[in-house]
């Protein structure tokens, strides 16, 4: 296991940002970090760093404890939040100076530009750069140790679409050289394209983790179907209710059928012999926002509802006590 | 330690950072040297500090040390600036969020620090050669301005500008490691400048009207002392002391809250 960690735990005051965290990220591949904001996401990163400390529990990263992050320090790359730079600073200097502490000759930097494909610009002052250049030098400064693990706080924010398909890419192809890649993000197209394996956290306590595959199996599956006449629409809602499928409208012509794609055959079956022409007839499955959404809360609101309901429940449990 | 030494001195090393803390320095070296020249009277009577200034008598402008009495007399302000430059260059690592980046790349905090103060103490040898150099050139002119004609100026000038040199570097020494405690402290390169600006204008002219002798033990009045290597309130010996007393405490508060907290901007 790259990371490792045991009934981790972090407050802040009487808010655990992360709630005794069992987790066990297996090496290789992308994977995503998911959770809606405020889930303890950040903590868990820095704690891993060594940017914070635990209040309890404990963890591991590459084999070694937190508690002593100078071990694997040399072998982690990093970009934490928004890219951190001295703005009056080249590109080169900064990377340079990075480099300089970390004990890396200074020709990886030139590599690294090249990587990010910022080469020709490494001699601009990075007040200049726009924020997706930011990013893109943060992901470079991240992959100045050649790392054996990456982790990277919402890696394409603010970089154009053609940015964002390139630095999806990148990821990609930084996971299978043998490293492993931790993205933090809110986007779920982007998780869901890029990573192999997902960890969802909500409140800091780990809802899922494992291949996003097996994620995906709890999404609800429904066969969407619209009769040729509209006139046939509630004869052809019998027929399925009669053959024990739940039905429900999508719109004034289309039915929703509880049921996989398996079911698709029959369905269109039973539909033609009730005297019924399909014009439609669709498999649709949750997309993985869905799955996460039904997972962690719909809005921010709600989730500021749950998490207020859960503390002061813990408070009165505490009160109890 | 060599790798964050020159990691720091690239950051250091940016030319903002070097124009305004060599010309601020310069511009108090010439300022000083005017003020003194023109304001100390040659009739030997004693003229009143002002905040951050302590004015040389006649005599000593007229003597061999009259040719750096501006660093001395001026050793506050020196200090001052120094204070600030020390303190952009501790607390911009928390405002542009580069310590998340330092302490993941060596989370041995202790080297980190140490790392700034020892780029720092090189970048501040730098300045304070340049404040000599800069005083050495303008005293001659300021003092003709004045009115003065210093004629023990050529006696034993070398060994008299090396020993203000050092003497100078080891106040600002402290003085650049109480602006690194201070932005350690508080993160805030504002708000330790403003301490270091307030406490020398004020809080220590107001401390020393109050508790009279017992104000010598003060920063701002050992830090002068050393920086006129002793003077008539603290010899040099003593002031090299106590200021490295300064330093081992700031540099100790330092590395303890900078050790413990968490890395959360």
């Amino acid at each position: 296991m790259i990371v490792s960690t045991e009934t981790l735990r972090r407050e802040f005051g009487s808010l655990a940002a992360v709630d005794d965290l069992n987790l066990q990220l297996p090496a290789g591949g992308v994977v995503g970090l998911v959770g809606p904001n405020g889930s303890g996401k950040s903590t868990l990163i820095r704690m891993l760093l060594g940017l914070i400390a635990p209040t309890g529990g404990s963890a591991s990263v590459l084999g070694e404890s937190i508690e002593r992050p100078s071990r694997y320090a040399g072998k982690v790359g990093a970009l934490i939040e928004a890219p951190a730079f001295v703005p009056a600073l080249s590109a080169r200097a900064n990377l340079g100076s990075i480099a300089a502490l970390r004990g890396i000759p200074r020709s990886r930097v030139n590599d690294v530009l090249d990587i990010v494909g910022l080469a020709g610009r490494g001699s601009e002052p990075v007040k200049r750069f726009s924020l997706g250049m930011k990013q893109r030098l943060g992901i470079a400064a991240a992959l100045l140790p050649d790392p054996t693990l990456l982790i990277l706080d919402e890696p394409t924010n603010g970089l154009d679409p053609a940015g964002i398909v390139e630095i999806r890419a990148l990821l990609q192809r930084l996971g299978t050289e043998g490293r492993t890649v931790v993205v933090s993000s809110h986007l779920m197209t982007e998780i869901e394209s890029i990573c192999s394996y997902v960890v969802v956290i909500r409140f800091g306590v780990l809802m899922f983790s494992g291949p996003i595959s097996e994620l995906m199996e709890r999404a609800d599956t429904t066969v969407d179907i619209a009769a040729e006449h509209d006139i046939d629409t509630s004869r052809l809602r019998d027929a399925l209710t009669r053959n024990g499928w739940t039905v429900s409208p999508k719109s004034a012509e289309t039915l929703s059928v509880s049921a996989g794609a398996a079911d698709a055959a029959r369905i269109n079956r039973v539909a033609a012999e009730a005297g019924v022409t399909l014009r439609t007839l669709a498999v649709h499955r949750d997309s993985l926002e869905a799955v996460f959404l039904a997972m962690t809360g719909s809005d921010d609101g709600e989730l500021a509802r749950d998490r207020d309901a859960a503390l002061s429940g813990r408070d009165t449990a505490g009160a109890r006590r | 330690m060599i790798g964050v030494v020159r990691s720091e001195s690239v950051r250091i090393g940016r030319r903002g950072i070097v124009l305004g803390w060599l010309g601020l320095t310069a511009v108090f070296a010439v300022l000083i040297n005017f003020v003194m020249f023109n304001v100390v009277p040659q009739d030997g009577t004693s003229m009143t500090d002002g905040p951050g200034v302590a004015f040389p008598t006649a005599q000593t402008l007229l003597s061999a040390d009259g040719i750096i009495a501006g660093l001395g007399a001026a050793a506050s302000f020196f200090g001052v600036v120094t204070v600030a430059f020390w303190a952009l260059a501790t607390a911009g690592d928390y405002s542009t969020g580069l310590v998340r980046i330092l302490v993941a790349a060596e989370p041995r905090r202790w080297r980190l620090l140490l790392g700034k103060w020892i780029a720092l103490a090189a970048a501040t040898a730098a300045v304070s050669a340049a404040a000599t150099v800069v005083n050495v050139v303008v005293a001659p002119i300021a003092a003709q301005a004045g009115g003065y004609a210093p004629d023990a100026w050529s006696d034993g000038t070398v060994g008299v500008v090396l020993a203000a040199y050092l003497h100078l570097y080891l106040s600002l020494l402290v003085w650049g490691t109480l602006g690194l405690a201070l932005a350690t402290f508080t993160r805030s390169a504002g708000i330790a400048i403003g301490v270091g600006v307030g406490y020398v204008l004020l809080v220590e002219a107001i401390i020393a009207a109050v508790a009279g002798d017992a104000s010598d033990w003060l920063p701002g009045s050992v830090l002068t002392a050393l920086a006129q290597g002793g003077n008539a309130a603290m010899t040099l010996a003593v002031a090299s002391i106590v200021g490295a007393a300064y330093v081992i405490v700031a540099l100790s508060a330092s590395f303890t809250v900078f050790r413990r907290r968490d890395i959360t901007d």
